[in-house]
C-alpha cells in the first residue's frame, strides 16, 4: 500500500488521472453532482497536496515563515529578485528538498513529503536571513511512525548490504595474507593475520549465520567433531587457530589456509544473494547478541589462543550497525526506546572494555557474567524495535 | 440501474484504476540503492585523491598544472551531486558561484572550486588562492566522511537522475558553470555518467513493464553521448564555446526530454 492510499485526504492520486476524470466528466455532464465535484478537486491536483506560494526578493522572503500539516505539500517559489536562485528546505545541514536554478522573473513548484519538525528554509542570497517551516504532525504522519511503510526501510537495508559486502571484502582480503603467512612458515605473522582475519567474519556472524554449510567448515569448534582437534573434519579458523597457539607451529596448516580462504571467498558471494527483510536485520542482531549471552561469552570460542575480548568487540559493532540504522526510524516512534538501546550498547562495550588485553582463560566467571547479562538485556531490548516498528 | 448508481459506480471505477497504478516501492530497491552508495564511495576516493593533486599544484604557484588539473578533478564530483549536495553547507563551500554572493567575484566570502577557477583563468594567477585550496581539500575530505555515514534516502537516489538532467538543462547547455575556464562540457560527461548510473541501477525493476520509457531514455541517453563524442580531446573535452549551435540545440532538446523523462522515475518506483 502506497502512502498517498493511507493519506486521509478525500481524493486518491493525481494528474495522470486528469485526462479520465475529464473524459468521464463531459461523457457523464449531465449526471454533475458527485461526479463534477470529483473532477473538479482532481484538477486542482491532489498530488501537490497543500500548495503554498513563496516570493523572493531581494533581501527577503514573503512569506518567511511557514506552518504546514506532515505530508505532500507543494511550495511554488517566484523569484522576484535579479539573480538566479535556489530555494532550499534544511534540516540542520541536510537539504530535505531543494529547486535550483530559478531564473529571475520565474516560478518553479517543488513537491515534497515533509516529515513532522522545525526546518530553515533559505532565501536567496546566502546572506539574507533563513525563514523557518514548521511542520505539525498529521494522521498520516502519524499512523507512518507507528508502522513506517516499506519505503522507510531501503535506506537502513542497503546501508547494511554495504556493511556486509565491505566486511566481507575485507574478510576475503585478510584471510588472504593468513593463508600467505602459514605458507611462508612465518608463525608470529599468521597470529597477527588469523587475529585480523576474525574481526570482519564476527562483524558480519548474524548474517553468515543463514549459511550454515560455510559457516561450519570456517568457524566449527573441535568440540562438536567426534574425534575433536584429531578429527579430519577439524577445518577452518579453529583447526588454524589449534596449530598455531597450541602447538605454537604453522606445521601442515597450508592446505587448510587455502581451503579456508577458497571457502571465505565463496561465502562473499553467497552474502551477495542474501535479501533480508526489515525483521531479519533485527532479528539476526537480536538472535547474535543472544548467543552471545548463552554461549560464545560464558565459554569462550577461542579455545587455545584464549583471544576473546576483540571478537566480542567486533560482534557488538555489527550488532550496534543494525541497531543503529533503524534507530532514526525507532527513534521516531519512541524515543525512550532509542534512548534504551543507545544505553545498552555503551553498557555492553565497557563490559568488554572491562575485560581487558589479557588471556580469557583469566577472567573470572563474574566478570563474564556480568557481559553475557549485558549481552541478554541487548537482545531483549532489541525486541522492542519490532513492536515500537509495528513488525509483529 | 438509476442515474445516481451509475455515477457511484462510474466514480468508484476512477478510484479503483487509479489505486492500481500507483506504484509502491519494493524492498527490490534495496540492491540497486547499495550498488549506487559503492558507487558514490569510489567516486568520493577518486574525488579526495584528484583535489589532493590539484590543490597541491594550486598551493605550489603552478598555474598551467592546475588548470589542466581542474575539470578532470570536478568529474567525480559532478557525477554525484544529487548525494554532494545533500550537505548544504559543503555544497555552497565547494561549488558555490559568484552569483550568490552579494559582491559577486569581488566577494571575500566566494569559495571553493569556482573561486579557484575564477583565479586561474581570469586572474591567470594562485595568487591569494593557498587558503582557498586548503579549505577546498579539507572540504571535499570532509563530505566523503558525512557520505560514507549517510543512510541514502532512496527517493533522492532515484530522483538524483532528473536532477542531474536538469542540472544539465540549467547551467551546462548555457556555459555558466564554468564560465571562466569553459570546461563545461566535461562537468555534463560527469552530470551525464551519474545519471545513466541510476537508470542502469534500477533497469532491472522496470525492464518488463516500462519498456517503451526505457527506449525512448536509452535513445535520448545515446543521443547525448554521441553528440557530446564529437568535442572530445585526449581525455577530456574542447572548451564549450567550440560547440556549434546546431550541437548545442540537439543537447538542449534530448537533455530536457530526459529531465522530463526521469522526474517520473520515482513515481514509477513508488517513490513519489
Amino acid at each position: 500500500m502506497s502512502s498517498s492510499e493511507r493519506d486521509p485526504s478525500p481524493v486518491a492520486r493525481p494528474s495522470r488521472l486528469m485526462p479520465l476524470a475529464v473524459a468521464g466528466a463531459a461523457v457523464l455532464a449531465v449526471a454533475g453532482g458527485a461526479l463534477f465535484y470529483y473532477a473538479a478537486i482532481t484538477a486542482k491536483g491532489p498530488e501537490k497536496g497543500v500548495v503554498y506560494k513563496v516570493t523572493v526578493g531581494e533581501k527577503s522572503c514573503e512569506p518567511n515563515d511557514l506552518s504546514v500539516a506532515a505530508g505532500r505539500v507543494t511550495f511554488e517559489i517566484h523569484n522576484a529578485s535579479n539573480r538566479p536562485l535556489e530555494w532550499e528546505i534544511l534540516d540542520g545541514v541536510m537539504v530535505v528538498e531543494e529547486r535550483e536554478n530559478i531564473a529571475p522573473g520565474f516560478s518553479s513548484s517543488l513537491t515534497g513529503k515533509l516529515k513532522p519538525g522545525t526546518y530553515e528554509i533559505t532565501c536567496g542570497l546566502l546572506s539574507n536571513p533563513r525563514g523557518t517551516l514548521v511542520v505539525t504532525p498529521s494522521a498520516s504522519s502519524e499512523a507512518e511512525r507507528a508502522k513506517p511503510p516499506v519505503k522507510a526501510f531501503i535506506g537502513p537495508l542497503s546501508e547494511y548490504r554495504v556493511f556486509v559486502a565491505t566486511q566481507s571484502s575485507a574478510l576475503v582480503k585478510e584471510t588472504a595474507k593468513l593463508s600467505e603467512a602459514l605458507k611462508a612458515n612465518d608463525l608470529a605473522t599468521a597470529r597477527a593475520a588469523y587475529g585480523a582475519a576474525r574481526l570482519p567474519y564476527k562483524r558480519i556472524e548474524s548474517v553468515i549465520g543463514r549459511i550454515a554449510d560455510l559457516e561450519n567448515r570456517i568457524d566449527g569448534l573441535a568440540d562438536y567433531l567426534e574425534k575433536r582437534e584429531d578429527d579430519p573434519a577439524f577445518v577452518g579458523f579453529h583447526r588454524i587457530e589449534y596449530g598455531l597457539y597450541a602447538k605454537a607451529s604453522t606445521e601442515g596448516l597450508a592446505p587448510v589456509g587455502d581451503a579456508l580462504l577458497a571457502d571465505v571467498t565463496a561465502l562473499k558471494d553467497r552474502l551477495k544473494e542474501i535479501k533480508l527483510a526489515p525483521e531479519d536485520m533485527v532479528d539476526g542482531a537480536l538472535r547474535q547478541a543472544r548467543r552471545l549471552s548463552e554461549e560464545a561469552v560464558l565459554h569462550g570460542e577461542n579455545r587455545y589462543s584464549q583471544i576473546e575480548a576483540p571478537e566480542f568487540a567486533a560482534n557488538l559493532e555489527g550488532i550496534a550497525k543494525s541497531v543503529t540504522l533503524m534507530t532514526p526510524l525507532v527513534e521516531a516512534a519512541s524515543a525512550d526506546t532509542a534512548k534504551a538501546l543507545k544505553d545498552a550498547i555503551a553498557d555492553t562495550q565497557a563490559k568488554i572494555d572491562a575485560l581487558g588485553s589479557g588471556s580469557y582463560a583469566d577472567v573470572p566467571k563474574d566478570a563474564r557474567d556480568a557481559l553475557a547479562a549485558s549481552f541478554a538485556d541487548l537482545a531483549k531490548r532489541m525486541e522492542t524495535i519490532k513492536s515500537v516498528l509495528g513488525m509483529e | 440501474m438509476t442515474f445516481k448508481t451509475l455515477i457511484g459506480a462510474t466514480a468508484l471505477t476512477l478510484l479503483i484504476g487509479s489505486a492500481a497504478r500507483a506504484e509502491t516501492a519494493t524492498l527490490d530497491l534495496v540492491e540497486p540503492i547499495a550498488e549506487y552508495k559503492i558507487y558514490v564511495t569510489e567516486k568520493l576516493d577518486k574525488l579526495v585523491e584528484d583535489t589532493t593533486a590539484f590543490t597541491a599544484a594550486v598551493k605550489a604557484g603552478d598555474v598551467e598544472k592546475a588548470k589542466s588539473l581542474f575539470a578532470p578533478t570536478r568529474l567525480s564530483y559532478e557525477a554525484i551531486e544529487p548525494i554532494a549536495e545533500l550537505f548544504s553547507d559543503l555544497d555552497v563551500s565547494i561549488d558555490s558561484r559568484a552569483d550568490d554572493y552579494e559582491k559577486a567575484e569581488a566577494d571575500p566570502e566566494f569559495p571553493g572550486f569556482h573561486r579557484i577557477e575564477y583565479g586561474l583563468w581570469d586572474k591567470k594567477s594562485t595568487e591569494g588562492l593557498t587558503p582557498v585550496a586548503d579549505k577546498l581539500l579539507a572540504d571535499v575530505t570532509e563530505l566523503r566522511k558525512r557520505i560514507n555515514e549517510l543512510t541514502f534516502p532512496p527517493e533522492k537516489v532515484v530522483g538524483g537522475a532528473a536532477v542531474l538532467m536538469e542540472e544539465v538543462a540549467a547551467t551546462k547547455i548555457s556555459g555558466e558553470e564554468d564560465r571562466y575556464s569553459h570546461t563545461d562540457l566535461w562537468d555534463f560527461r560527469g552530470n551525464f555518467d551519474g545519471a545513466y548510473k541510476i537508470v542502469e541501477l534500477v533497469r532491472p525493476l522496470i525492464a518488463e513493464k516500462e519498456a517503451e520509457f526505457l527506449k525512448t531514455v536509452d535513445a535520448n541517453f545515446a543521443k547525448v553521448d554521441a553528440t557530446l563524442s564529437k568535442y572530445k580531446e585526449g581525455e577530456g573535452y574542447v572548451t564549450y564555446d567550440k560547440l556549434t549551435e546546431e550541437d548545442r540545440k540537439v543537447l538542449a532538446t534530448a537533455v530536457n526530454t530526459l529531465a522530463e523523462d526521469l522526474s517520473t522515475l520515482r513515481g514509477k518506483l513508488g517513490l513519489d
